[in-house]
């Protein structure tokens, strides 16, 4: 799941300064889940706006306020075109890929981000999120026990782990796992220390140049692939 | 309402009005088991918010007469009661006493208008024969009550002893019949049904209840000194006082026993034994008659029944066995079995004899009589086999409760005036799906245990001297938290829409009892027979999936906030506070009433089912529009929960982040829930409004320097 937190309502407030009359949009999928954008924070949002703008009393601001079911889906976001042409901006509460995919689908309109997206990751326990994976393209999680160093090591090195693990620990913060001691830990529970042992070559970044694309469609011959 | 920008393409929104509206709560075990359907879950849900007036109007909704079942009722309510799985169950009875005293049943009155000309003729004045004329009178007909005895009432006057019925409660009911124009004859006792229609009268309702003592058939029963329980209550009760003698013997193991047995203790009688064939598990009586029975010092003789009575020198000598249970019989109950060469005498001056009694059917009546002497009637219009001839109660079902008599009474009105208005009548349908299933052990280990509290009772000195009424009411607290108690059994919260909900989890994670779960495919549900509606996840679901079943619960924090905040804004004290306070604490308990009774002008209350249901959003809607400080007040160490002041306080810190952000000072917002007492919290809260005081004051200059 995508995990976000909503930006402080000084920055939402800068950001819909220009603008009359702004739809608040929720997502109803990650952003739901990781209480960033589903429609209680859209609601909640929409309060404090309110309160902001009733305590500085320069009332300009008119809002609506919705949630789609995702929107970095077209046909979502296209349930709400009528909606859309009824605002001056649009602030969205979905993560950076809903902002991108409204302002695909709206060119005319200003598309804001109401959420810093952070990582992509897991609930620990009620109201806390941990980063899991960065999307890198080439996992290597079998190698390393189910554990990814890329993400759960502050340096994200492949072989690990390095001088500055202290009791099972992490030097750049005594509150973070060290991952390759939980990556040892857990090879040795699982009696495949022997991939401990071996070396893993850098990774090859010219094999997953950005933006990726992956396609489901069966390529015939004769026919662009993107 | 402040929230109508809110609307989604995926849930319920497109029907506004539909989702303020709909009803879906169950109809609880307590109301299922109840013979009148009364709405106990809702009247003790208003006794423990003390709206004892609106309470009152539920139960007389469901009960011609409250006031009687208050006293009287068997309870199958409490038997039924799901609290019962997790200590004891709610005391229905003493808090339905409780509402119709403190509600003023008694100033009540009762109208009615005659707006048909089709007499009504109603024989014998029993529960089931007053309830008939009370419903009858309501649709508008002409009624005749006939009652063959001095005093209207039939088994509520003379069976039921003065101790557990006063009169006066009795009178009250009679006196509101006739205030509502239904004619009373007393003394008048009806022979012949054919005599009723030449007089006019176009339909008849029997009910004459069972007043036949039914025979022991042993040697010796019609000797002088045996009576029988339904001839010696009916003589006490009439004001006449049976000679007893000293030693007095009941057969018998029901409530009529009991009351001929406590009755003959209250005359004087020094030694009162109670003799019953089966053992104490099996006795029919209710069970607190038992304990007082007992405590008041009646013997009760387990396992032993009479073969013989001899009169002799003025004396009787009753012979007994003893008994043994042997296997189950039609009524499920075990057998007992004479155990060979166990007898043994007893001397005593009365044996009074209550081993059931039937109905005694003049035979001019002529209507068709089935098993036990009882009328035979068809089960959904209550027509006997003559045209126009309805009967219940007692005299159809045999000996049964008052509830149950009232229930026929209510019944029979409405075939009647189907009869009379040609209507075919329909068989009554339940309206709403029962709550079935029990708690689960792990819903009951999270459910904090509560004893039951029991109304103060007379001491048994204090009461087996004189006919005093026995069972006391409760003080204004103790019914309140008694009524706290109940587990609000299918009212709690459910998803509206699966689609929508986005399962994140948090309700499963956040719910105090454990209750949602996630089904096999992944979906989660929230199991009505397990949900106490309590409302937290309710005020946390990211996704505002989830609502509560019933209407008013679902829309009572918005339309009170809405209402204070209109009011506030025409008042002409303008810097004003908005506190969201425990309504149970407030107004129930009494734990948070200073904060109503002492906050000086300015100081606005939304009073809340529970403070786990205010969400971030109503704080800050208070603050948009312009209280100065906002509180939330729960009821602290008496609340049912141990989450409910973390949840407060976590949405309390949302609130203060963003009134930092929008330059106001973040002690503006305040909960008080932890172990509030009485003096500390409403002294809190004057240092709160003291300190919001200053800020306004200093907001004020400073506007006035800027300016």
């Amino acid at each position: 799941m995508i995990v976000a937190e909503q930006k402080n309502l000084e920055e939402i407030r800068r950001m819909i300064d220009p603008y009359q009359r702004v739809l608040l949009l929720g997502c109803g999928t990650c952003m739901t889940v990781c209480d960033a954008g589903g429609e209680r924070e859209v609601s909640f949002l929409h309060s404090a706006l309110r309160l902001a703008q009733a305590k500085s009393g320069d009332g300009i601001h008119s809002f609506l306020e919705y949630t789609v079911k995702r929107q970095c889906d077209p046909e979502f976001i296209d349930l709400i075109a009528d909606k859309v042409s009824e605002v001056d901006a649009i602030l969205s509460l979905g993560c950076g890929i809903g902002v991108q995919a409204l302002a695909e689908r709206f060119p005319d309109m200003s598309v804001l981000p109401g959420v810093n997206t952070s990582f992509m990751g897991m609930a620990k326990e009620s109201g806390v999120w941990d980063e899991r994976c960065a999307a890198c393209g080439d996992c290597r999680l079998e190698e390393t026990a189910g554990i990814c160093p890329i993400t759960r090591c502050t340096k994200g090195i492949l072989n690990g782990p390095c001088a500055g693990t202290k009791n099972g620990k992490c030097e750049a913060s005594k509150d973070m796992d060290c991952a390759w001691i939980l990556i040892y830990k857990r090879l040795e529970r699982l009696q495949q220390l022997e991939k401990m042992r071996r070396f893993y070559p850098p990774r090859n970044f010219r094999a997953i140049p950005r933006p990726k694309r992956i396609t489901s469609k069966v390529s015939s011959t004769g026919e662009e692939n993107g | 309402m402040y929230s109508s920008t809110t609307d989604n393409v995926l849930g319920y929104h497109a029907d506004g009005a539909a989702k303020s509206s709909f009803d879906h709560s169950l109809m609880p075990p307590c109301q299922a088991a109840c013979p009148l359907r009364m709405d106990i879950r809702e009247y003790v849900d208003l006794v423990a918010q003390g709206r004892i007036m609106e309470a009152l109007r539920v139960i007389r909704d469901g009960n011609p007469f409250p006031s009687i079942c208050a006293y009287v009722c068997t309870h199958p309510c409490e038997e039924a009661c799901r609290r019962n799985q997790v200590d004891k169950p709610i005391a229905v009875r003493a808090l339905k006493r409780f509402a119709v005293e403190f509600g003023g049943d008694r100033m009540v009155y009762a109208e009615a208008d005659t707006t048909h000309n089709e007499k009504v003729a109603i024989v014998g004045s029993g529960p089931a024969g007053m309830a008939c004329a009370y419903y009858l009178r309501k649709l508008g007909y002409p009624v005749t009550v006939f009652e063959a005895h001095s005093e209207v009432g039939g088994m509520l006057r003379v069976g039921i002893p003065q101790y557990r019925l006063p009169r006066e409660v009795l009178d009250t009911e009679v006196k509101r019949l006739a205030q509502m124009g239904t004619e009373i004859r007393t003394n008048t006792r009806v022979v012949s049904l054919d005599l009723l229609f030449d007089m006019g009268y176009k339909a008849v309702f029997i009910t004459i209840g069972a007043h036949q003592s039914i025979r022991m058939g042993i040697e010796g029963e019609d000797s002088p000194g045996v009576i029988d329980g339904a001839t010696f209550l009916r003589e006490v009760n009439l004001g006449l006082k049976p000679s007893l003698g000293e030693r007095v013997a009941v057969v018998g193991g029901g409530n009529v026993a009991i009351d001929a047995a406590r009755t003959a203790l209250r005359l004087g009688a020094r030694k009162v034994s109670i003799l019953y064939r089966r053992s104490r598990a099996e006795m029919p009586a209710d069970t607190s008659e038992i304990e007082q029975a007992l405590e008041e010092g009646i013997n009760i003789l387990f396992l032993t029944a009479p073969i013989r009575v001899k009169r002799r020198n003025a004396r009787l000598s009753v012979t007994c066995i003893k008994m043994e249970l042997g296997e189950p019989d039609a009524s499920g109950r075990r057998q007992p079995v004479p155990i060979k060469g166990s007898t043994f005498s007893r001397q005593v001056d009365t044996l009074i004899t209550a081993i059931g009694q039937a109905p005694q059917m003049p035979s001019d009546f002529n209507v068709r009589i089935g098993r036990g002497s009882t009328i035979q009637v068809d089960p959904v219009t209550l027509t006997t086999n003559r045209v126009g001839v309805f009967a219940g109660g007692d005299a159809v079902t045999g000996p049964a409760t008052v509830t149950q008599a009232l229930v026929a009474g209510r019944l029979a009105a409405s075939r009647i005036d189907d009869y009379l208005r040609h209507r075919y009548p329909q068989a009554e349908k339940e309206a709403r799906e029962v709550l079935k299933g029990d708690l689960l052990p792990e819903t009951i280990d999270r459910i904090r245990k509560i004893g039951r509290l029991e109304p103060p009772i007379l001491s048994p000195e204090a009461r087996t001297g004189d006919f005093k009424t026995v069972e006391l009411v409760y003080d204004w607290a103790t019914a309140v938290n008694e009524a706290r108690r109940c587990l609000r059994c299918g009212m709690g919260a459910e998803i509206v829409s699966q689609d929508k909900c986005a399962t994140c989890l948090t309700c499963l994670r956040i719910c105090p009892y454990n209750v949602p779960r996630l089904d096999a495919s992944g979906t989660i549900q929230i199991p009505s027979d397990q949900c106490v509606a309590c409302g937290i996840c309710i005020a946390e679901c990211p996704a505002k999936v989830i609502i509560l079943r019933k209407p008013y619960d679902r829309r009572q924090i918005n339309d009170e906030l809405h209402h204070i905040l209109k009011s506030a804004a025409e008042s002409k004290f303008k810097p004003f506070i908005v506190g969201f306070c425990c309504q149970y604490g407030l107004f129930g308990t009494g734990t948070l009433a200073s904060l109503w009774r002492e906050s000086v002008a300015g100081i606005w209350i939304v009073p809340v089912l529970c403070v786990a249901r205010v969400e971030a959003d109503h704080l800050l809607h208070a603050f948009e529009m312009g209280a100065e400080g906002v509180f939330i007040a729960g009821c602290g160490e008496q609340c049912a929960r141990e989450n409910t002041a973390y949840r407060i306080n976590q949405r309390v810190g949302k609130v203060r982040k963003v009134l930092t952000q929008v330059g106001l000072q973040p002690e503006r917002v305040r909960a008080f829930t932890s172990g509030a007492t009485y003096l500390g919290i409403s002294k809190e809260l004057d240092m709160f409004i003291e300190q919001i005081g200053g800020l306004y004051l200093t907001s004020t200059i400073m506007q006035e320097v800027k300016s």
